[in-house]
């Protein structure tokens, strides 16, 4: 398979008045092949979004990201705004958390997606609106052509995320940022919304970067994982490996956590402790004071993602001890 | 029992989405203010494009005088009266709305397009950007419209276009604030961030999403401000900065009956009335758009 998308030791600052008050990602590095759905995972805050919005550059003004994002074999960070643009809504998609939000209340459905084919495939006003037509179809929505002449006010969550979803594949990206695209939708549409998304990536073959913090969703949907906390990845793998056995205490913690997996009448269990600050640079493990497994070298010595089988790393020096 | 997940919701039967078309004629039906607003305008402005038609005495309406039928008082013959100089009142009255109505649209129109693409740009941008145009417009601002009015009047020489000159000069800077205000709380709006994430152009950006959802508030504006600017040109005319006679003007006619006001009540009282007319129905006809142009609360 073909790599897609490579980013390599991402770092994201957050400054004001030329300072740096806050180092939201410290060195990610993730990859995303062909056609391939990568989950990212984490606790709110721990950079899963940030990494999203730094592929496309939308990172706000206060932030600046430096390392290094190839797109097919384009260096992201050194693209000129207007380079980018010609990727954004073309090659590389985005479906948000929030589709309420997502579209302007002011104009019709039909009208915005039309005007993302406008923009990047060179088709008139009329081919626009065919072609926005056959995708609301394609995308699962009844009657595309009323739907079209709908405002966004006069559908319902999930109707608007697929068309939220119709926007986004328009242009036949070829990598598709889903930020927590079920999270505002109750379960059953959730889980509507997924099984389009995976029937869209088997016909249309786009990767996917899968933002969520619920692993039993990403889980379900991708290949690989990566897990993400206080802007580093600890622990990387395929999917199976990387549930069926956990490598990093803070997996471990995280798939304890899940409502689905606890005992029946027992009480949930927690990931005691909260996630340290962006401005706490403290030596070690950024796990470690919440971590079961913790040792005198976890405080000392910061370890760093590495191979602990096949498909699978993980930065913990006590991976074998899980 | 097993439901299918697959099957995509239904459409709610009834449940059309409506043009803004239908809401606007729907939302006039409903507020009685806004259809009188509508009404009053639509009559002033009509009967002053028609006047040469419509007026009974077409030629004292321009300005012919016809000194032995001065000062009559309301009649059949001459059912506003006449004035000093004989003319039928009615007739200037009507043939009064062309400057009145012509100039307050000007204005605003003017003001408009000086304003909300500065303010849109200022809000957008920020930055240094946005101090430069802002500082702009404060100096601007910084001139009462009426003072500057007269000013430009006093050294240009009193004329209805330098009237009209002066207050678009001292009324853009609010439509700069309003369009800059409304931008930037627009900017980070999640559709913007979603419209930039699909590779849409600035200018795009600020021309469809942000002008249409600005729309509202200065269309609401513009309207209201319309009445606002019959009313400051009708002051300016009062004070003899504006329109010169003979020509007909609302304002300058209020002038013209200002000391026979007691006895000739008719002069003054009828040019005033219309000049009130003019004001309250474009207020009314704001407040009425402010409704019709949001489809969130249109027609509820």
């Amino acid at each position: 398979m073909s790599r897609l998308l490579e980013i390599e030791d991402l770092t994201v600052d957050f400054s004001r008045d030329g300072r740096v008050t806050s180092r939201a990602l410290r060195g990610v590095s993730l990859t995303v092949d062909a056609g391939e759905a990568v989950g990212v995972v984490g606790e709110t805050g721990c950079g899963k979004t940030l990494t999203g919005l730094s592929v496309l550059r939308m990172l706000p003004d206060n932030a600046t990201a430096s390392g290094r994002i190839c797109f097919e074999g384009q260096e992201m960070l050194e693209l000129s705004t207007r380079e980018l643009r010609s990727i954004r809504g073309r090659r590389i998609s985005m479906v948000f958390q929030s589709p309420g939000t997502s579209f302007n209340p002011v104009f019709t459905v039909g009208y915005q997606i039309g005007l993302v084919a406008e923009r990047h495939l060179g088709v008139g006003r009329k081919e626009g609106q065919a072609l926005v037509a056959e995708t609301l179809h394609a995308v699962g929505l009844p009657n595309p052509e009323s739907v079209m002449r709908f405002y966004p006010h006069e559908l319902s969550g999930g109707m608007l995320q697929r068309a939220m979803i119709a926007m986004a594949i328009i242009c036949r990206p070829s990598l598709l940022i889903a930020d927590e695209p079920t999270t505002a939708l109750d379960v059953t549409i959730a889980q509507q919304i997924l099984r389009l998304l995976r029937r869209l990536q088997r016909e249309q073959g786009f990767g996917v970067f899968f933002i969520s913090h619920d692993l039993d969703l990403v889980g379900d949907f991708c290949d690989r994982i990566a897990v993400l906390y206080a802007g580093r990845v600890v622990e990387m793998g395929a999917t199976a490996q990387l549930l069926g056995r956990p490598r990093h205490p803070y997996t471990r913690a995280l798939l304890e956590a899940l409502p689905g997996r606890a005992q029946p009448g027992a009480p949930l269990p927690t990931v005691p402790g909260a996630v340290p600050t962006a401005l706490d640079d403290a030596p070690g493990c950024p796990f470690a004071p919440r971590c079961p497994l913790v040792v005198e070298r976890c405080f000392e010595e910061r370890p760093v993602l590495a191979s602990v089988g096949p498909d699978q790393a993980a930065a913990c020096h006590r991976w074998d001890a899980l | 029992m097993s439901v299918s997940l697959d099957s995509p919701e239904q459409l709610p039967e009834a449940f059309r989405s409506t043009g803004m078309r239908s809401r606007a004629l729907r939302s006039l039906r409903r507020d009685p203010g806004a259809l009188l607003g509508a009404i009053v305008i639509t009559t002033l402005v009509f009967v002053a494009l028609a006047a040469p038609l419509l007026a009974p005495y077409p030629a004292q309406g321009q300005g012919e005088a016809n000194v032995p039928a001065r000062d009559l008082a309301p009649s059949a013959e001459h059912l506003f009266g006449t004035d000093h100089l004989g003319r039928d009142v009615l007739s200037r009255v009507m043939f009064g709305g062309r400057p009145a109505i012509g100039v307050a649209l000007a204005v605003v129109i003017l003001a408009v397009l000086i304003g909300v693409p500065l303010g849109m740009v200022a809000g957008y941008r920020g930055g240094w950007l946005d101090e430069a145009l802002m500082r702009t417009t404060d100096l601007f601002l910084a001139f009462p419209p009426l003072l500057l009015a007269m000013v430009i009047s006093a050294t240009l020489g009193a004329s209805l276009f330098h009237a009209g000159l002066a207050l678009a000069i001292s009324w853009w800077p609010w439509y700069a604030r309003l369009a800059r205000t409304v931008t930037q709380s627009l900017k980070h709006e999640p559709f913007i961030d979603a419209a930039r994430v699909f590779g849409v152009r600035e200018p795009v950006i600020l021309a469809r999403h942000v002008l249409r959802n600005a729309t509202t508030p200065i269309l609401v504006q513009a309207t209201i401000d319309a009445g606002t600017v019959i009313l400051a040109v009708g002051a300016l005319a009062f004070l003899g900065l504006a329109a010169q006679p003979p020509t007909p003007d609302w304002g300058l006619m209020v002038a013209e009956g200002r000391t026979t006001v007691v006895t000739e009540w008719w002069i003054s009282t009828f040019p005033g009335l219309a000049i009130f007319a003019a004001v309250l129905a474009f207020n009314l006809l704001g407040d009425a758009l402010r409704d019709v142009l949001d489809p969130r609360t249109g027609g509820r």
